[in-house]
């Protein structure tokens, strides 16, 4: 018992600090998950120039976080099936807050703030049916558990704020069995995504693509300013069916499939683990650990190129291109066709990386 | 699936056995190769009959299986459009039925036929063209005679750029970790991309070369085997497996004495096989021998992983193999 009353008593001191900003934490541009060569795991703020900002230590492997918008604050979710999440002071490296999905729910890696850093929204699903929940938590009083609004589909995954206040969840499709991720209804599967404003009216407003595409999960997103929104699907069908693993979603819910030709989409293995914008926003890429390689197009889905690395999936925003992490321990700055190294550490660098 | 791999720590400079593994083997590979598919064209271009084409096929078969699993640099998108295999719906097939049909002007033009399905080029074209008893019987100056030497004209052009290709690639794998190398950040990174091939090629022979024409216990599937209409199945098996090895003797820092006992079995499992096309596995007993020589290869790999992966601190991928 004495451990436990120290533990909240450290907890209730933390949370009477004044919060610290950004610069505070070393000012990093990014956050990413990796593994460490003894076989632990840790949460990493990365600079624009590849340097770490800070770095710490995690219980066990991390998958996406988010950063406050404000405050030096992280969360990072546990991968699935997620037990925690860890709310990180990266200023003082310490942890603020550990949250536990309320019973009959686990976290599915990822979540965002909503109204100003107020809110936090965390990616859920009913460990029963794998029915999707967007969890709520009031910052301000402490990541208490406010309430959840249904995400209107099966095993949900990745989720973005959109500058209306809406959040678009990408409802994966896939049910899993709650203990071990193994896949439980491949041939029935309907992923989509669904616009829900979770502060108001709670309402999903569900799209689906065409039923040929029923077993193309849809997992990542990434937001451009301008609410077009890049998807990537990771196709869960005959693996000698090609079919398109990014789709772009226009502010007024258009959606357009972006085609690449036939060997490079042979190329991908059916898979995209992450998706991302420029930043300048003019093309959009999603990358391929299976397949070791990073696709880019444009933002009406043509095609532009690709660059290779083994193990690559993470990818955010850099500058005007993007910034790419691996499984090697490489962070790299791609722009236009050109790879230039940045910085290589040995660690794993875990499948994305968070733009803060 | 293809085995993926990581590098943990280890940062012992190893690029010995890299350049060796560029220099005496892949480089001269792709010469070979590039030089046999001219050949194959060149005649293709004097007498484009099947029975008059033959050898010069086979001879760039040969040139080509050595490097069939080497997936890097230039021939990871390549390797596709030179040998796409195996064609689970028969779009190589209905492809080319369908130009025949239609006397399609882009199957008379090398460069037009460099949009076509990646399944109607290359070898596996060749493979039905020159060996299915309803296309093989054409005449010179035919269509279909015209398409073999377009064919072969598009697999020589693949060939050259493939050859140029590697100048690049082999300059920066025995690079790796220089400034301003964007493809290999260290040389760690080049042995483990060169093994990754040794590994993956051994265990696509095993799983699909031969795990495809096995198919299940009691139903086999001999028309599922690689190039089976031009006796190239099981060739292409042995040239998978010494490529493998070669790469391996070149990128271990000794001998591999495990790795060598096993080949040696994998020899004698080869050496026991009747038909190189493996039409006969209605037979338990020719059923049993290819079974024997895939379990020849997995002893092969896990050999290999013990005496040059695992020295090397290699384990399988942290985020190919996880997924999310």
């Amino acid at each position: 018992m004495a451990t436990r009353r120290g533990f909240l008593a450290s907890l209730l001191a933390a949370a009477s600090l004044p919060s610290l900003g950004w610069a505070e934490a070393g000012s990093p541009s990014h956050l990413a998950c990796a593994g460490d060569p003894d076989g632990t795991f840790s949460l990493h703020g990365l600079r624009s120039d590849g340097t770490e900002a800070f770095r710490l230590p995690l219980p066990a492997r991390g998958h996406a976080g988010c950063g406050h918008p404000t405050e030096a604050l992280a969360v990072v979710f546990a991968r699935r099936p997620g037990t925690f999440a860890l709310v990180l002071d990266c200023a003082r490296g310490t942890v603020r807050r550990r949250l536990s999905p309320p019973e009959g729910r686990a976290f599915n890696g990822h979540g965002t703030f909503l109204a100003g850093g107020a809110v936090l929204a965390t990616s859920e699903q009913a460990t029963g049916t794998s029915e999707g929940v967007l969890g709520l938590w009031d910052v301000e009083g402490g990541f208490r558990r406010m309430g959840e609004v249904p995400t209107g589909g099966v095993g949900p995954h990745d989720l973005k704020r959109l500058e209306s206040g809406q959040v678009l969840v990408a409802n994966g499709g896939i049910a899993t069995d709650p203990t071990d991720r193994t896949k439980l209804n491949i041939a029935t599967m309907r992923p989509n995504l669904s616009l829900l404003d979770p502060l108001g009216d709670g309402v999903a407003e569900v799209t689906e693509l065409s039923p040929d595409l029923h077993q193309a999960s849809i997992r990542h997103l990434a937001l451009r300013a301008d609410g077009t929104v890049g998807f990537a699907m990771q196709w869960e069908g005959d693996p000698d069916v090609l079919v398109p693993l990014l789709g772009l979603r226009a502010s007024d819910g258009t959606i357009t499939l972006a085609q690449p030709p036939e060997a490079e989409a042979r190329l991908m293995q059916g898979y995209a683990g992450s998706v991302a914008w420029s930043g300048d926003g003019i093309e959009v890429a999603i990358t391929s650990p299976k397949g070791g390689r990073i696709q880019r197009f444009d933002a009406q889905g043509r095609f532009l190129g690709h660059a290779s690395r083994p193990e690559v999936c993470g990818i955010a925003p850099l500058g005007t291109g993007f910034l790419l992490s691996d499984g090697l321990g490489g962070l790299l700055a791609l722009q236009g066709d050109e790879v230039r190294p940045l910085a290589r550490a040995e660690v794993a660098w875990d499948n994305h990386v968070v733009t803060l | 699936m293809r085995l993926a791999l990581a590098l943990t720590l280890l940062a012992t400079p190893a690029l010995a056995g890299v350049e060796e593994a560029v220099n005496a083997w892949i480089l001269p590979g792709v010469a070979a190769f590039a030089e046999s598919a001219g050949t194959l064209a060149r005649s293709a271009a004097g007498d484009c009959t099947a029975d008059a084409l033959r050898p010069a096929y086979l001879a760039a078969w040969e040139a080509w299986a050595p490097l069939a699993d080497i997936r890097l640099g230039p021939s990871e998108a390549g390797a596709l459009s030179i040998a796409y295999w195996p064609d689970e719906r028969g779009a190589g097939a209905r492809t080319l039925r369908g130009l025949i049909a239609a006397e399609d002007p882009a199957g008379l033009d090398p460069v037009a036929y460099a949009e076509v399905s990646a399944a109607a080029r290359g070898f596996p074209a060749l493979d039905l063209l020159l060996g299915d008893p309803d296309l093989s019987g054409y005449s010179g100056g035919s269509y279909a005679c015209r398409l073999v030497q377009t064919v072969a004209a598009d697999l020589a052009v693949q060939a050259e750029a493939l050859a140029e290709g590697w100048q690049a690639e082999a300059q920066a794998l025995t690079t790796a970790g220089a400034e301003g190398n964007a493809e290999y950040l260290s040389p760690d990174e080049a042995f483990r991309a060169i093994y990754t091939q040794a590994l993956s090629g051994l265990e696509f022979s095993a799983d699909t070369r031969l795990g495809r024409p096995l198919g299940e216990p009691g139903t086999p599937r001999p028309t599922r085997a690689e190039a089976w209409r031009s006796g190239r199945s099981l060739p292409n098996v042995a040239a998978s497996v010494e490529s493998a090895v070669g790469l391996a003797r070149e990128l271990a820092d000794g001998p591999i004495p495990a790795t060598e006992a096993a080949l040696d079995q994998v020899h004698h499992a080869e050496a026991a096989i009747d038909d190189p096309s493996f039409q006969d596995l209605a037979d338990p007993t020719a059923r049993l021998k290819l079974e024997i020589l895939q379990q020849r290869i997995r002893a092969l790999i896990d050999a290999m992983e013990a005496e040059v992966g695992n020295p090397r601190g290699l384990q399988p991928g942290f985020n190919s193999r996880d997924g999310d």
